[in-house]
């Protein structure tokens, strides 16, 4: 019975090592084919023919003559080669890996916060990263391993291309330290527009005429809005949005830029004024679809559910455009739900709007990641999205027309016509508050177990102070 | 009570407690399982338990409120029930006992149900999830001039490729070296030997992600990053240390004598060990094997480190975490992702289970 058990397990050792001879030149084989075949194309002498503009006299202008062809450039994000972004972003690039015969390498992954910087300390670097949090690029600009776009693309270009407001969220201690590619409005009411309709509600445009529908809805014995902030280990995040809704809407600019940077504490009166007019609506059991105390328990991507039982048992969602992934198989843009932009609550303020976006940040100065930088300043760079939805293009060359999809063309445009926006707050405060404090304290006040002034004094005593 | 029938009644307990437990542990396991065969909208609103026979309240007839003349506001008369609009919200049972009266929306636009109780089940199956995860997403774009393009998804095959070539080498090298290590460490003398032997003892204690920078600073020095080797090396390092301890807690149980006999007879210290150390720790090795290849199989950090340089070489951890999408709206999919990735590492575990038992056992009852 022994010899035959040592027999068997000999064979399947053997067996073993064999499989694996053989996964590894069978896997092994196929990335060294792919970059061999760039190099045997015929570099072509002469620029072709593209529908995106060029710089003139950049990297982008000379890798179209086939300078660099058969060369790679690494880029690193949140995004994962097969989720649907990761599709998208490689479809935007692919008329620069055509044109230029510069190979485009998306190494994306989930943990990329955590990945990029243990790449960045073992000196392995990619070539550009995609930062979703602008704010995470700050401790790099001041290791001073960031490439300043500004070092070789012209003030004429950039500001062609990118409203100024974008370029001021890409500059950090003075160093412009990358490029938009895309981003997300925030500032969306999401309703179900048949069922609406047949109820006869009206969009409303201002503060009182959404809280005079609050009402009426709570009055024809529904809840108005559906609420949910859970979200895992970031529970929280979706109420943070709506301070930072309320600061745009009940407070100046420069008050919401000194409250980013950190000189207005929390605890000051703008900041709580900001908290205490979203919580009027939030803590009041008739406008809430399962009241206050299910908000926090309530995943996020769920919350929106019940807005498409039949017929609705609440009828606002106030999400970024990323939500609609999270809505019912089938439910159909402009029949089954629509958007109309948060309404402002004081005049005085104009109407503002929030944004999330992703930077493109150079690491490693090469001419043809140069020339990819550049060609990330166009909005064909993100057609994919503009093609395929999820996100718009954050340059202002980007025309209506450019989009496919009739929904983000409605969100870019009441985008254009936004008076002024501002970047995802907490994006950009440091890590320990945006992505922590502000999260978990505002989630405790929320469910009630702290007040408000005891949760703005523990966020304030987080900010991590020189 | 005699003494059989007590015997029989303790038989009883035991096994019923073990079929509790058992029942308890498999639940979340079975309630993925046919999650995994639901719809997404499905999963989403009713819990997996809807298959089994429930009883539902289900409409017979439905009122339209507004051609009956129903006042919302105050108290109302339907069907021979009586109730506020909340009350008929919630439902009110008709004076009969066998309907219940529901409004369902709001006051504008709602209707009344008059409602039944019956028996029913929610066998609505699916394999779209399997389909949707082995087969990948197809993507939908929608150009400036209207035309529709579709572009298919991945299938996982390549994933699972990858991890095998991954899995099956980050196993066997670390046995191998182990072997020869526990060997050395439990028959051989040797100055050293106990220090070293504790040094590599306290590595167990050690957690493999304060090495993940230093070993990547030199893999970018010799040119290692995103190739199989580089993972295969970083498993073999982070796995030896237990393999060496197992070994040769296992090895240096042996018997002596049947060592020694083999050394007066002339056998080189290689001829014992491939001859009659190998055969005899088949068990060990075989447990080991299972709890290494487990491990690699299911590692995601690891592996993102040091292959995450390299998309070609996506492995089913990695796959599992993009299906999710970039917000985690697709998470219906991981309960078909669950199964899917879990099939390999269940046919290695059964395979090599009674093995894996004997590893346990091993040493325990010998005299």
């Amino acid at each position: 019975m022994k010899r035959w058990f040592s027999i068997l397990v000999l064979l399947l050792l053997v067996v073993f090592t064999l499989t694996a001879c053989g996964n590894e030149t069978a896997t092994t084989e196929a990335p060294t084919a792919a970059p061999t075949k760039a190099p045997t194309e015929e570099p072509t002498k002469e620029a072709p023919d593209v529908d995106f503009a060029v710089m003139p006299g950049g990297f982008l202008e000379k890798a179209l003559t086939g300078e660099y062809a058969g060369t790679t450039v690494t880029v690193d994000g949140a995004m994962e080669g097969n989720d649907p972004d990761g599709v998208k972003f490689d479809r935007g690039v692919a008329a620069f890996e055509e044109a230029t015969g510069i190979d485009v390498n998306y190494i994306g992954n989930k943990e990329f916060e955590a990945t990029i910087s243990v790449r960045v300390d073992a000196g392995d670097a990619p070539d550009i990263a995609d930062f979703p949090q602008p704010g995470k690029v700050t401790q790099y600009v001041q290791k001073g391993v960031v490439v300043d776009v500004t070092s070789w693309m012209s003030e004429e270009w950039l500001s062609q291309q990118y409203n100024q407001s974008w370029r001021d969220m890409a500059t950090i201690n003075g160093v412009e330290a990358g490029v938009f590619h895309r981003f997300n409005g925030k500032s969306l009411v999401w309703y179900p527009k048949d069922d609406w309709e047949a109820a006869g509600y009206a969009i409303p445009t201002t503060w009182d005429e959404l809280m005079a529908l609050n009402q009426q809805i709570a009055d024809d014995g529904d809840t108005p809005w559906c609420i949910g902030i859970e979200s895992g280990a970031a529970t929280g995040w979706a109420a943070t949005d709506w301070t930072e809704e309320m600061m745009l809407r009940t407070t100046s600019l420069e008050n919401y830029d000194a409250w980013v940077a950190g000189t207005l504490p929390f605890d000051s009166p703008e900041v709580k004024n900001a908290i205490e007019t979203w919580s009027a609506l939030w803590f009041n059991d008739d406008y809430v679809f399962g009241g206050r105390s299910s908000i926090v328990s309530t995943y996020f991507g769920d919350s929106p559910a019940p807005m498409f039982e039949e017929p609705p048992k609440c009828w606002m969602h106030k999400q970024g455009n990323f939500i609609t992934g999270f809505f019912p198989e089938g439910a159909k843009a402009g029949v089954d739900y629509g958007f109309f932009y948060f309404p402002p609550v004081d005049e005085a303020y104009g109407k503002p709007f929030l944004v999330a976006g992703d930077v493109m940040v150079m690491f490693n100065d090469r001419p043809e990641v140069k020339a990819l930088m550049e060609y990330f300043t166009v909005p064909q760079s993100a057609s994919g999205f503009l093609e395929g939805g999820g996100a718009l293009a954050a340059h202002q060359t980007a025309t209506p027309d450019m989009y496919g999809m009739d929904m983000e063309r409605g969100i870019a445009e009441l985008v254009a016509k936004a008076t002024s926006f501002r970047f995802d707050g907490s994006d950009l405060m440091p890590g320990e508050v945006g992505a922590g404090s502000f999260w978990e304290q505002i989630s405790s006040y929320v469910a009630g177990s702290i007040d408000l002034d005891t949760a703005v004094k523990e966020i304030d005593a987080s900010w991590p102070r020189p | 009570m005699s003494g059989t029938t007590r015997k029989r009644f303790g038989k009883f307990v035991v096994n019923f407690s073990l079929f509790l437990l058992i029942l308890i542990w498999t639940v979340p396991t079975l309630g993925i399982l046919v999650s995994s065969f639901r719809h997404r909208d499905a999963i989403a609103t009713s819990g997996w338990w809807n298959v089994l026979p429930h009883r539902e309240w289900q409409p017979v007839r439905e009122i339209d409120p507004k051609a009956e003349g129903f006042d919302p506001d105050s108290v109302m008369e339907i069907e021979g029930a009586t109730g506020t609009f909340e009350e008929f919200r919630e439902g009110i049972e008709s004076p009969d006992g066998k309907h219940r009266i529901t409004w369902i929306g709001n006051k504008r636009i709602g209707r009344v149900e008059v409602q039944e109780q019956v028996w029913t089940v929610d066998w609505n199956f699916s394999l779209d999830n399997y389909k949707q995860v082995w087969g990948g997403q197809d993507f939908e774009f929608t150009k400036a001039d209207g035309t529709v393009e579709i572009v298919p998804g991945d299938d996982m095959s390549r994933a699972f490729l990858n991890s095998l070539a991954v899995a099956i080498p980050s196993t066997v090298i670390p046995i191998l070296i182990a072997a020869f290590a526990a060997y050395g460490f439990a028959w051989m003398r040797f100055p050293g030997r106990r220090g070293m032997f504790t040094m590599i003892v306290a590595l167990l204690a050690i957690p493999l992600q304060i090495a993940l920078v230093p070993i990547l600073r030199d893999y970018k020095t010799l040119e290692l990053n995103g190739t199989f080797l580089a993972i295969w090396l970083a498993h073999t390092g982070f796995g030896l240390s237990l393999a060496t301890y197992l070994l040769y807690n296992f090895i240096s149980g042996l018997p002596r004598e049947m060592l020694e006999s083999a050394f007066i007879d002339g056998a080189s210290h290689f001829t014992v060990f491939t001859w009659l150390i190998l055969p005899l720790s088949v068990p060990a090795l075989a447990s080991f094997a299972i709890f290494q290849f487990l491990w690699v199989w299911n590692d995601y950090l690891v592996a993102l480190v040091f292959l995450g340089g390299n998309p070609e070489f996506e492995l089913v951890t990695q796959r599992m975490a993009a299906i999710v999408g970039a917000r985690g709206q697709d998470w219906h999919l991981l309960t078909a992702g669950a199964f899917i990735s879990m099939a390999l590492p269940l046919l290695v575990f059964f395979l090599l289970q009674r093995f894996f038992v004997r590893g346990l056992l091993a040493g325990s009852i010998k005299g």
